[in-house]
């Protein structure tokens, strides 16, 4: 429990910062294409006897560099390269897992998020990996805002925003298969784009957008890893679903702010 | 700055977006580009700030590349695309620029926006302004990192007829204070009378390119907007 909770805290606070760039580019399937599609790279870490994190981690970045390229170098739409490398990933792993005989405990882990599988292994995995990631945020944070924000000002302002851009794309795929085993591969995405979503409802600048994200972000993966835990439930539904419970109260919260400050108005 | 286009062409797959087209713009001076929709003013203006690159033909700025002088142009589009429901402060937004460094100093940009008319926005959603305050922050902007080149694409699009001579106003209050080159891509024949000394008129290819008074006339616009428009007749009385 204590490793899930510590891998969790940790990948809530990526995924909550990730998740403020992915919501306002309205790009929030690129969470589902990557996390199906690294069901090949999966897959074949089962079937090879590979480390599934790292063999997922180097698969999803060449999926999201793919998808980038097809997005900004030929005429598809950003749904449409998404939807192709989705389906194409999720066949292969498919296709892959049929050659592997017998019943497979991991792969349902991977599938469905399983807080007792994270070994010590999968532990540091996550915390070196996800250290360069959060590095690379902090280090490039006003560049990607800037080139999230308003692509031609940022290339105007002598920024190469196809660098930052990538960067983007590859940091979101890598955070994405680090907290695969914690939530799964069908319930990841959610969890870039609910605590964005709540955020949202009670700020007026960024960087409270962001700050508030991220506290959401922990909130509930922390809350939805002890409830699974206690209540013997699957970690990543119980996750997820906390996520929307969270929502529902921040909206009926944020309606009573809002009939609050028009009553006020009025007097 | 001098922004020279020589012979410029541009072309995608078997489409013909520009033709041969040719002009200078000295230092300084306020230009209007004008014609149909689809007439390549968009295509002009990424060719002019590096964007696009030329199929043929070459645009220098003060005899250098768009790209390498890039940082000197400001831009401001027709339309900005974002989730208006994304807190971005308008602080935030003029913030942006001053990248790796320490932001910009709360009285520059105070007075960046008082310059162009807007008073205690700093600390307003980008999302909540009207169409004319959102075109002013982005003038504004481009003035707080002193930009010695300014495009606007059809500024006024989208503004009521009070906004639209703010926005003139205030082009032409930068340009004439500032020395700033402004080209402005518009589809009003008043405006461009009004606020502009010269004038590129395209259609695809150069229609013609001087002061609008000149190379405005019924000809021109029959080339520019077919032959039936009656906008001469509309452009000759709006002038009397």
């Amino acid at each position: 429990m204590i490793r899930a909770l510590v891998s969790g805290i940790f990948v809530s606070i990526l995924l909550g910062w990730l998740g403020t760039f992915v919501v306002t580019r309205k790009m929030s399937f690129i969470g589902d294409g990557i996390a199906h599609a690294s069901l090949s790279g999966i897959a074949l870490a089962i079937l090879l006897g590979w480390a599934p994190i790292p063999t997922a981690v180097v698969l999803a970045s060449i999926i999201a560099i793919i998808i980038y390229f097809l997005e900004k170098k030929t005429n598809i739409s950003s749904d449409m390269a998404i939807a192709i490398m989705l389906t194409t990933g999720m066949a292969i792993g498919i296709i892959l897992l049929s050659f592997y005989q017998g019943y497979q405990p991991e792969l349902m882990s991977y599938l469905f998020g399983n807080i007792l599988a994270i070994n010590s292994y999968d532990m540091f995995s996550i915390l070196i990996i996800g250290f360069f990631v959060l590095l690379i945020l902090f280090i490039f944070y006003r560049k990607i805002l800037f080139s999230t924000f308003d692509p031609i000002g940022a290339y105007l302002a002598g920024i190469n925003i196809w660098i930052f851009d990538l960067l983007l794309y590859v940091s979101t795929a890598v955070v994405i298969i680090l907290s695969i085993k914690l939530v799964g591969v069908i319930l990841v995405s959610s969890l870039l784009v609910t605590p964005s979503a709540i955020a949202k409802m009670f700020v007026r600048s960024f960087k409270a957008f962001t700050w508030l994200t991220v506290l959401f972000s922990v909130l509930i993966i922390s809350c939805g890893l002890i409830l699974s835990y206690y209540l013997d439930l699957p970690s990543g539904a119980t996750i997820i679903l906390t996520g929307t419970g969270l929502f529902i109260l921040a909206f009926l919260f944020s309606l009573v702010l809002k009939h609050k400050s028009m009553k006020t108005l009025k007097h | 700055m001098l922004i020279k286009v020589q012979n410029l062409s541009y072309k995608f797959n078997d489409f013909t977006a520009l033709e041969n087209v040719s002009f200078e713009i000295a230092k300084g001076e306020i230009v209007a580009i004008i014609g149909p929709n689809g007439s390549g003013k968009t295509t002009l203006i990424k060719n002019i700030i590096g964007v696009l690159e030329p199929t043929e033909g070459s645009v220098m700025i003060d005899g250098k590349k768009p790209k390498e002088i890039r940082h000197k142009i400001g831009y401001v589009p027709q339309k900005f695309e974002f989730d208006k429901t994304i807190p971005i402060s308008v602080h935030e937004f003029m913030s942006l620029e001053k990248c790796g460094k320490k932001g910009h100093d709360e009285k520059n940009i105070i007075e960046a926006l008082r310059e162009v008319g807007l008073e205690d926005v700093e600390e307003k959603q980008l999302g909540s302004l009207s169409g004319g305050q959102f075109q002013r922050v982005m003038i504004a902007r481009a003035l707080l990192h002193e930009k010695e080149i300014l495009i606007f694409d059809e500024p006024s699009t989208g503004i009521d007829i009070a906004g639209e001579k703010t926005i003139y106003d205030l082009i032409k209050k930068i340009n004439e204070e500032r020395g700033t080159t402004c080209l402005i891509v518009s589809h009003e024949l008043n405006i461009v009378n009004k606020y502009t000394k010269k004038v590129i008129c395209i259609n695809k290819e150069m229609v013609c390119f001087g002061a609008p008074e000149i190379v405005i006339t019924k000809e021109t616009l029959e080339k520019l907007y077919g032959s039936d428009t009656g906008l001469f007749h509309a452009h000759d009385h709006h002038i009397s």
